[in-house]
């Protein structure tokens, strides 16, 4: 980003709330429209799915830290390790990202608020439905379903009514995100601040405008896809039971057609936080702005025409594999420039370790981690070989845990102080920081090994060889777990009021305009469009 | 917000919302064109 400042910030800024009533009491939340109501909604929600997230993926855990079965039988376990899946994916992270969204592109664009408010209102309240609803399936008869997140057929039609729970699900939050991103592009579009241009806003805008694109254009298929499966279970189609002259392999192509594209949903936006902290804490503007802006779409781009790379063991033609495997390949290319981008930005910096910047530096060196794995996934003869292995349950974590989550645990710690006028626990932050990233290691480095020596994902039960390993993941998985508690605890400190009062621009070396207004951010913000230079 | 973003705003959703209808039923379509 160009160094953006503000040239006309009214001063009446901070004393907006006197002009319009600010609602209180539970119609202010029911009823919200404002954008940093909402955006702190989406925040609680999705941490509370990431407790539950987290809690299945705990039960699965349990069961793995012996050979044989102790707790659960493989039905529940499936069910376990699907909906701990499909909540992390739909009820934690993506809602997480659309919660910063909500809260950060007004302000950092000069804008008073999101595009269309009342919708944002509906997109959210329809996230506590499809999360009773994915909820609510483990009480359905026969239970949730258990065909994996990615809801395979045939498995899926033959599973019972909790699968139709899911779809219905699914349809729900999908519709969320699709009204989510029709108002993250409109608002980035048509309400950015006079002399706001598209290449002076700051990359956390622009990696959610790419994103909400690729959601507009993923979303209605897997929207399709499920309504597919719906229609196979239950109105005589045969999109893909194979009895009826479907083709179960078309669920793959259609489901991946999103399910690719989906992983950069998760992504991008953290590479959007990661661009705005490295800066603050190196003192530098971003390296490569404009190289990073593109390598963003190229991604976007590049994700659309790669999907059957999780399809290699289906049988498909060798110059099929061939495509598949060298256009995954291409994605290093943007993938590299980015880092190469956050690295050059730290060179001869003045670099202060702040918890925000160590969760930026750990995302940078665990990602990378995971973009290795990917690149070694991509090769077609040993994806085949490590398909559907812990190798992939693997890297496909260090993606999105070190990833996503830990890009959104900087950015949480970045903009706390905005969001609640308080300064977070420094020292507790970094025990946060330091306990996450190792017990992080302790769980998922040790299941490249179980997926390599042939332990599949999705299993209850396994040979006593993988027992070292399994227990150490085990372990080092309610370590992590346990970490959040200090998350929860700092950021509960910092809402109720307790830590030094932060001012408007706590940090040094931050730029936007969100620095402009008060911390906290009063409940009305840029009604006077800003004008910047 | 002026009544001029408002507008803008308005066609640019209505826009946005017939793509998501499109590429929806366009996959339904084409699913079934695959059946027979």
């Amino acid at each position: 980003m160009s160094s953006v400042t503000a040239d006309h910030v009214p001063a009446s800024q901070g004393h907006d709330d006197h002009h319009h009533a600010v609602p209180h009491g539970w119609r202010r939340w029911l009823f919200a429209t404002n954008h940093k109501d909402i955006g702190t909604m989406y925040l609680i929600f999705s941490f509370i799915m990431l407790l539950e997230g987290g809690t299945l993926a705990l039960l699965l855990r349990t069961e793995l830290f012996e050979p044989g079965l102790q707790f659960f039988q493989p039905e529940l376990f499936n069910q376990f390790t699907t909906m701990h899946g499909l909540i992390m994916i739909f009820g934690a992270i993506m809602p997480a990202f659309v919660g910063f969204a909500n809260w950060m592109i007004p302000l950092q664009i000069g804008a008073s608020d999101m595009a269309f408010a009342r919708m944002n209102n509906f997109s959210f309240w329809l996230l506590p439905v499809g999360a009773i609803l994915f909820t609510g399936s483990f009480f359905a008869p026969g239970g949730a379903t258990a065909s994996g997140w990615t809801m395979y057929a045939p498995l899926s039609l033959q599973m019972g009514p909790g699968m139709d729970f899911a779809i219905f699900a699914v349809h729900i939050l999908g519709a969320s995100s699709i009204m989510g991103a029709i108002n993250i592009v409109v608002t980035i579009l048509n309400m950015r601040a006079p002399g706001m241009t598209l290449m002076k806003m700051p990359l956390f805008c622009w990696t959610w405008l790419i994103t909400a694109y690729l959601l507009i254009a993923v979303m209605p298929v897997l929207a399709a896809a499920v309504t597919m499966l719906l229609t196979d279970r239950h109105f005589g189609t045969s999109f893909f039971n194979a009895a009826g002259g479907g083709d179960p392999v078309l669920y793959q192509h259609v489901f991946w057609f999103f399910g690719h594209p989906e992983v950069y949903i998760m992504i991008l936006p953290a590479f959007g936080i990661v661009s705005a902290i490295v800066p603050a804490f190196a003192r530098k503007p971003l390296f490569g702005y404009a190289s990073m802006v593109y390598a963003t779409a190229a991604i976007a781009i590049l994700s659309f025409l790669v999907w059957a790379h999780h399809m290699f063991a289906t049988g498909m033609p060798v110059t099929g594999q061939l495509y598949f495997m060298y256009a995954t390949m291409l994605i290093s290319i943007p993938t590299g420039v980015k880092i190469f981008n956050w690295v050059a930005t730290m060179w001869r910096g003045s670099l202060t370790f702040e918890t925000p910047m160590l969760f930026a530096i750990g995302f940078i060196f665990v990602f990378t981690i995971g973009g290795f794995t990917g690149l070694i996934l991509a090769v077609a003869p040993i994806d085949i070989a490590v398909h559907d292995t812990y190798y992939v349950v693997a890297h496909f974590h260090y993606v999105l845990v070190a990833g996503s989550l830990f890009a959104l645990f900087g950015g949480a710690y970045y903009w706390l102080p905005k969001w609640t006028g308080r300064m977070y626990d420094e020292r507790l932050g970094k025990w946060h920081f330091w306990s996450t990233m190792i017990s992080f290691n302790v769980t998922f480095f040790p299941m490249h090994f179980l997926g390599l020596a042939g332990m599949p994902r999705r299993y209850a039960d396994y040979a006593a060889q993988f027992t070292d390993f399994h227990q150490v993941a085990t372990i080092g998985a309610f370590w992590f777990g346990l970490s959040q508690l200090i998350f929860l605890y700092v950021v509960l400190k910092a809402y109720s009021g307790r830590g030094e009062p932060a001012p408007a621009k706590p940090w040094e070396g931050a730029e936007g305009l969100e620095w402009s207004v008060p911390s906290p951010a009063p409940f009305h913000t840029f009604e006077t469009p800003p004008v910047v230079k | 917000m002026t009544p001029e973003q408002r507008r803008r705003n308005r066609i640019a959703g209505i826009i946005l919302a017939i793509i998501v209808i499109a590429i929806f039923a366009w996959t339904f379509l084409r699913g079934a064109e695959l059946m027979n």
